[in-house]
């Protein structure tokens, strides 16, 4: 799917009708959802392409508010399709990532012979003193 | 069956043994019969994947979860996915093909079933006892718990005393030790998590690296699936197995003894694989599909169908979820997501409760930040019709992943299912799969006694996180997409009227035909059920061996 730069301004716009800068995260365009992380998002669902290009080609630059809502209303796969887009490309950038706390899926070391802490402080001892809960075979 | 034929076998040669299915069923006894000698061909319409397909370690892993690997074949819509007609069920069923079958994707929650799951009728006076017992089963799920390199803590209360696990727990991290808090004021039961994740290098699987995207596939190849654990061996010890390969059949000869299968290669080309004994091993909806479409002038009604009982009785554990949010930061995204904690509190019947059976509980970690607006399947996060979109997403949307993400904990209930004649699998008059075989249909309604007890188990579960200090709860309850356990449709009993495989899951009406995945299953238990397929698969086979002059052969 190509897009012009027009798509993506208008498409920018729309995210921000959707995720705009509060406190202290930025609006969706700020932290150009519409540029690297969109063509990521489209790449990785390439069955919404066609939803996606009907809900932009159905939206204007000028009146984002009423044609996102309109959407909404009247065409829910093509609202679907711009609304994930936009949410997914602005979770998946750095900046966004670094505000809300999250490194990605990432692998952090651990020891698995180090002492767990239920074991040190006595909770899964009082577990195994309440005995055993499952039923036996009957004889 | 002669076991003498050990070593490949050539394309289509006539082997002793075809299983259909490369699950962790098939893999089970191809690994056993490759090493007594007996040769094998598997034939399995997935391919081989390993680490590096997986999505886990993208930054657009959270998007293609929802698609390209999402457990429903319907969703994924791939080519070596068949399709389900579901339009008459209430849950939707989930699989993947592939060499390891569904544990592709699966969680790894590795919960046996406990002694009353095999004696309901006796203990409860409801649905039907095994044909044998927890302490039958003990020495194959021993021995499977070994080559699977499962991973917890000995003394589980929950169960009676066993062999201790090969590698120890995996850390139940922060949300774990939220659930613990909870659980432990309430004085109820819980027990680390135990997994079919190795927390040690283990029969060629890596130690987990907790990467948390266990339910796309593990990047790191720690979880435990039969690709890396049961194949390479039994391969090793002369199995063949074929991948791109779907069963169109099983095919009988005049006596009425299976003589093989008619296959569709990658090509499209139809092949034939003759053995003197089939093992199906399809899971509880490939099964029986492949037994209804194998209709004969003999079988009229599909293969060891003489019982009526192929496809019925079909049980999927109807699921509910409760969501707890907290104040503190639990590392959402750091996994296992199999079970950090797990809960046998409530799993025995207590008829005063208005039900029969219980209920497994698995806490798990609340996910990335997408998954905060969309959850095991069901979309938690809407607006209402006539909502304003800036309302519903807007400041809304920060708020909601400011207060959920990072901060979630989930229980997954996993409650028993009871066997019901009209809760079954059809073929669809219709629908087909990419070579033209008809496609299953299934026909399920979630019962009175799993409503109810989803119910009560979804209030204790609120319980459980609001004793351990939740702000905020979030049931989602009854999950359509949720139907990973696919069970009882085709059951195990000594009555042929009355079952479709005997005890030893050899199928009544065909002395040479073998069932050895969960379809045989009588009743569901209210756990995860890979390790008990995985053992129940094990005993099979071995009688199987044991007997093997004595097996009657086309
Ligand atoms: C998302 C998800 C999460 C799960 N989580 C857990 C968990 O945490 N714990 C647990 O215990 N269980 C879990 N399960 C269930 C677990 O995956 C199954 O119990 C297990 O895979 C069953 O093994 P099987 O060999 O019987 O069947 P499968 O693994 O389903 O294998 C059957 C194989 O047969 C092949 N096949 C079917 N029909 C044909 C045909 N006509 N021709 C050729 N090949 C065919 C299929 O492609 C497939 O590879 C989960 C499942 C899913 C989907
Ligand atoms: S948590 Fe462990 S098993 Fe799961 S995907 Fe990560 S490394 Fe693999």
């Amino acid at each position: 799917m190509t897009l012009t730069d027009a798509d993506r301004a208008k498409f920018a716009a729309l995210a921000d009708r959707l995720i705009p800068a509060y406190r202290n995260m930025p609006a969706a365009s700020a932290v150009d959802v519409q540029h690297a992380m969109l063509d990521l998002a489209l790449q990785a669902r390439p069955e919404l392409a066609e939803d996606f290009a009907r809900g932009l080609a159905a939206c204007s630059a000028e009146t984002p508010s009423e044609s996102i809502n309109a959407l909404f209303r009247q065409d829910h796969a093509a609202f679907g399709a711009v609304n994930l887009m936009a949410v997914a490309a602005y979770y998946m950038t750095d900046e966004v990532r670094r505000l809300i706390g999250y490194p990605g899926q990432e692998s952090p070391p651990y020891d698995p012979h180090e002492t767990p802490g239920y074991l040190l402080d006595g909770s899964l001892e009082r577990v195994v003193r309440r005995g055993p809960l499952y039923r036996p075979t009957p004889r | 069956m002669s076991g003498k034929t050990g070593g490949a076998a050539r394309r289509d040669e006539p082997v002793d043994v075809l299983i259909i299915g490369a699950g962790p069923s098939g893999a089970v006894a191809a690994r056993a019969l490759a090493a007594a000698g007996v040769s094998v061909v598997a034939l399995e319409q997935g391919h081989w994947l390993d680490a590096n397909d997986f999505p886990g370690r993208r930054r657009e892993y959270e998007l293609v979860a929802q698609k390209r690997w999402h457990p429903n074949p319907n969703v994924r819509d791939l080519p070596r996915d068949y399709p389900v007609e579901t339009s008459a069920s209430d849950i939707n069923p989930l699989m993947y093909a592939a060499v390891g079958g569904s544990t592709t994707l699966y969680a790894g929650h590795w919960t046996p079933f406990l002694p009353s799951d095999f004696r309901v009728k006796t203990l409860d006076g409801i649905a039907d006892d095994w044909p044998f017992t927890y302490e039958d089963l003990l020495p194959a799920l021993e021995e499977i718990e070994r080559e699977v390199g499962v991973s917890g803590l000995p003394g589980n209360p929950a169960y009676p005393p066993q062999r201790a696990f090969p590698t120890p727990p995996l850390p139940i991290g922060k949300a774990g030790q939220k659930a613990v808090e909870g659980l432990d004021k309430l004085g109820w039961h819980w027990w680390p998590g135990t997994n079919a994740i190795p927390s040690l290098p283990h029969n060629g699987l890596n130690p987990c690296a907790r990467r948390g995207t266990c339910m796309t596939g593990c990047p790191e190849g720690a979880k435990s699936t039969v690709n890396i654990t049961f194949w390479p061996h039994a391969i090793r010890d002369g199995a063949r197995l074929v991948t791109g390969a779907r069963v169109r059949e099983i095919e009988v000869n005049e006596r009425g003894l299976a003589t093989g299968a008619v296959y569709i290669d990658e090509n499209g080309r139809e092949r034939r694989q003759r053995a003197s004994v089939v093992i199906v091993c399809a899971n509880g909806i490939g099964t029986p599909r492949l037994l209804l479409l194998s209709r004969s002038a003999r079988f009229p009604e599909g293969l060891a169908n003489r019982s009526g009982l192929v496809g019925r009785r079909l049980m999927m554990h109807p699921f509910s979820a409760v969501l707890g949010v907290f104040e503190d930061e639990l590392d959402g995204w750091v996994g296992p997501f199999g079970q950090l904690v797990e809960s046998f509190e409530f799993y025995e019947t207590d008829t005063s409760r208005g039900f029969v059976r219980g209920a497994k509980w698995g806490a798990m970690p609340g996910g990335g930040p997408l998954g905060v607006t969309s959850f095991v399947g069901s979309q938690i996060f809407a607006a209402d019709e006539g909502a304003r979109v800036e309302d519903a997403w807007g400041e809304n949307l920060h708020n909601l992943v400011a207060r959920r993400f990072n901060h979630c904990l989930v229980y997954g209930i996993i409650g028993e299912d009871l066997p019901e004649n009209s809760n079954r699998v059809v073929l669809d008059p219709d629908l087909t799969d990419s070579d033209g075989i008809p496609a299953p249909k299934l026909l399920y309604k979630v019962s009175e006694n799993s409503h109810a007890m989803l119910r009560f188990h979804v209030a204790r579960c609120t319980e459980a996180v609001e004793a351990a200090g939740a702000i905020e709860t979030v049931v989602v309850h009854q999950v359509r997409d949720t139907g990973w356990h696919l069970l009882g449709t085709c059951r195990m009993g000594e009555d042929p009227a009355t079952s479709v495989v005997d005890p030893w899951g050899r199928t009544h009406d065909v002395p040479n035909l073998f069932i050895f995945d969960g379809s045989t299953f009588p009743t569901s238990g209210g756990v995860n059920p890979t390790a008990t397929i995985m053992s129940v698969a094990l005993r099979q086979v071995r009688h199987l061996i044991a007997g093997r002059r004595l097996q009657e052969a086309a």
